[in-house]
């Protein structure tokens, strides 16, 4: 791809959108990848040869696909509304969460994973506890569980300390400037810390493709911190790798092609795979950003008294 | 070089009163000759590239790969294809582009059309008129491709003079009346280059998540006397380009009849062809005709002449490996 002019990139020519090319300059095209491969590491002289354009894109595609799982640190944040239903759809690019966080009074409250299950699909019983199906042979299913519609109903109650909880707004004695409930939280054994969270709680249902939520969450804004794989819903023209990954992708797609053919030395792969790990850890290393600025901050923390 | 080439001929056949051959049979001989010459090219050009890589070839003077490539260049043509059906493109043939490809080098696609449309309204030369036309919208540019689909002449634009016209760097629109001819403009930056897949893998590669073919990647297959692009999108005339090596030109030597009867070379007839193959294979060509004459004329002692000389005169790769 053409290197942009300032006013391209500032401006996109005075297109719309203003913003197209901002921050552009840190990416390489999956085209100049592919394109660039083919030029600089296949041919007549070179140790891959006669391979398929389709074989180095495909490799490049996972290269890109594996960068963005972790090495990337490219997260995408997505707000939706929790309606009724206390569900989540995840976005049409998710393959993994961050984090998920409740956005209330200004405050980002990240939530927590419940430990139980919030969701569940059942089959229709008759008396005896037979299940019942219909004219096809299929089984008879509710639109809900009991499970699910007391969570959509807040009845059902929760092992965290939040509003679902059993004991929330039950009432407590003040004696000699204590505290002291009918309840027995924290009494024999000491507070459980795995639930001991106030907010609301959540589980994802990835099959489904929905991260259910429980009660305490209806009407309320979540904010998910999510990866993607990078693929940009298909469309080749826009999937694009940070420029301090472009030799590792040179380098993966080359390993993984001398990898499948027949014939070729083990020392020459055994190269390619040591080419390839050594460009991973110096690009992980360049993306984390470790400088002195950053550390001086942390460091700043030293000298503080815990009391 | 045809003229020197028969004479040559003539001579080392008339030397021992073996005989004479005809024009028509010169003729026939030279083709196959040229035939059996320019193939060899290929496969001399192979061995040259494992001659480098065996570090059997040097540069400059030592450089064995690059006067041949030259000489496979000189074949080496660029064609528009012309349309079957749907996203299919006849191979390049005599019919189609003058011309028959002896391999394909590759295909190139413009996958994007940025508008088409019927020529409209007082045709201006050089000029592309369609009265509903909105060319300013298209995001037309200098340089973009534009085809007649109805003549499958080629130009490139010049400038978007206005929403109903376009200067163009050729004349490819009869001037005057409309005559209605067909038009497609192609984004020229779009230009990519269609893989070879071979026809059983044309399936799974359509139906994969990471390569199906795309306007970025698209792929081909050769089917008969058809080309078959995907994504199946790709199949307006004008959008895909055939870079090939043709087959060279049959020679003929051509010639006057004399009052006595013995032909005398007229290059100025019009079906007369010299032979494209470069000077320094002429000695090929006289040996290998000789071969054919040998044959002809049941001279065995020509034939082998014309091997000896062969294998004399010609290097051999297998010997330098």
């Amino acid at each position: 791809m053409a290197y942009l002019s300032q006013y391209q990139y500032y401006d996109n020519n005075g297109g719309s959108p203003q913003e197209a090319n901002w921050g552009s300059y840190q990416y390489v095209s999956l085209t100049d990848i592919v394109n660039n491969f083919l030029l600089m590491y296949s041919g007549n002289h070179s140790l891959i040869n006669n391979e398929e354009r389709y074989k180095v894109l495909f490799h490049a595609k996972r290269a890109i696909q594996e960068l963005n799982y972790d090495a990337f640190k490219e997260v995408k944040v997505l707000e939706l509304s929790v309606v009724d239903s206390l569900r989540f759809v995840l976005p049409h690019d998710y393959v993994n969460w961050v984090r998920i966080s409740m956005y209330k009074d200004g405050l980002l409250r990240p939530l927590t994973e419940n430990i139980q299950t919030l969701s569940s699909n059942a089959y229709l019983q008759d008396q005896q506890g037979n299940i019942l199906f219909d004219q096809n042979g299929n089984i008879l299913q509710p639109q809900y569980s009991d499970i699910d519609f007391d969570r959509i109903r807040k009845t059902k109650k929760s092992i965290y300390l939040n509003s679902g909880n059993q004991f929330d707004n039950q009432y407590g004695w003040n004696y000699d400037g204590m505290w002291y409930f009918d309840y027995r939280i924290g009494d024999a054994f000491g507070l459980n810390t795995e639930t001991a969270n106030f907010n609301p709680t959540f589980n994802i249902d990835k099959k489904a493709g929905v991260i259910n939520f429980d009660s305490s969450m209806a009407g309320e804004l979540c904010i998910l911190e999510y990866i993607s794989d990078g693929m940009e819903g298909g469309d080749n023209s826009l999937i694009t790798v940070n420029k301090l990954f472009e030799q590792y992708v040179y380098a993966a797609i080359k390993y993984e092609i001398l990898n499948a053919k027949f014939g070729v030395q083990e020392y020459i792969i055994a190269r390619a795979r040591k080419d390839r790990r050594a460009l991973l850890s110096n690009a992980k290393i360049r993306i984390s950003n470790i400088h002195p600025g950053r550390l001086l901050m942390n460091l700043r923390g030293m000298d503080k008294i815990i009391k | 070089m045809i003229n020197e080439v028969r004479n040559a001929v003539l001579s080392i056949l008339n030397k021992n009163n073996y005989g004479y051959i005809s024009p028509s049979d010169f003729n026939l001989y030279a083709k196959n000759a040229q035939m059996e010459i320019y193939e060899e090219y290929y496969s001399s050009y192979n061995k040259t590239i494992n001659a480098e890589n065996q570090r059997g070839s040097g540069t400059d003077y030592a450089d064995i790969e690059s006067p041949l490539a030259e000489t496979l260049e000189s074949f080496l043509v660029t064609n528009s294809l012309t349309k079957s059906t749907d996203n299919k493109f006849f191979v390049p043939s005599l019919v189609t582009t003058g011309d028959e490809s002896y391999y394909l080098l590759k295909l190139l696609c413009y996958p994007i059309m940025l508008t088409s449309g019927i020529q409209s309204g007082t045709e201006v030369t050089n000029n592309l008129v369609c009265t509903t036309g909105n060319f300013t919208t298209y995001g037309i540019i200098s340089g973009d491709i534009v085809v007649n689909t109805t003549t499958k002449a080629t130009s490139t634009v010049v400038s978007v003079t206005s929403n109903t016209q376009i200067l163009l760097s050729s004349n490819i629109f009869p001037t005057g009346a409309p005559t209605n001819n067909g038009f497609a403009i192609f984004k020229a930056s779009s230009l990519t280059e269609a893989d070879k897949v071979s026809m059983g893998k044309i399936t799974m590669l359509n139906s994969s998540n990471l390569t199906a073919p795309s306007n970025e990647y698209p792929s081909y297959v050769y089917q008969g006397s058809v080309l078959e692009l995907y994504p199946s999108t790709i199949s307006t005339q004008g959008q895909v380009q055939a870079v090939y090596f043709r087959f060279p030109k049959v020679p003929k030597w051509t010639y006057i009849s004399l009052v006595d009867g013995s032909p005398s070379f007229d290059q100025s007839q019009t079906d007369y062809q010299d032979f494209e193959l470069p000077t320094e294979d002429e000695y090929k060509l006289v040996t290998k005709i000789l071969e054919y004459c040998g044959m002809s004329i049941r001279e065995s002692e020509v034939t082998q002449f014309g091997m000896a000389q062969q294998q004399h005169e010609q290097p051999t790769f297998s010997m330098q490996q």
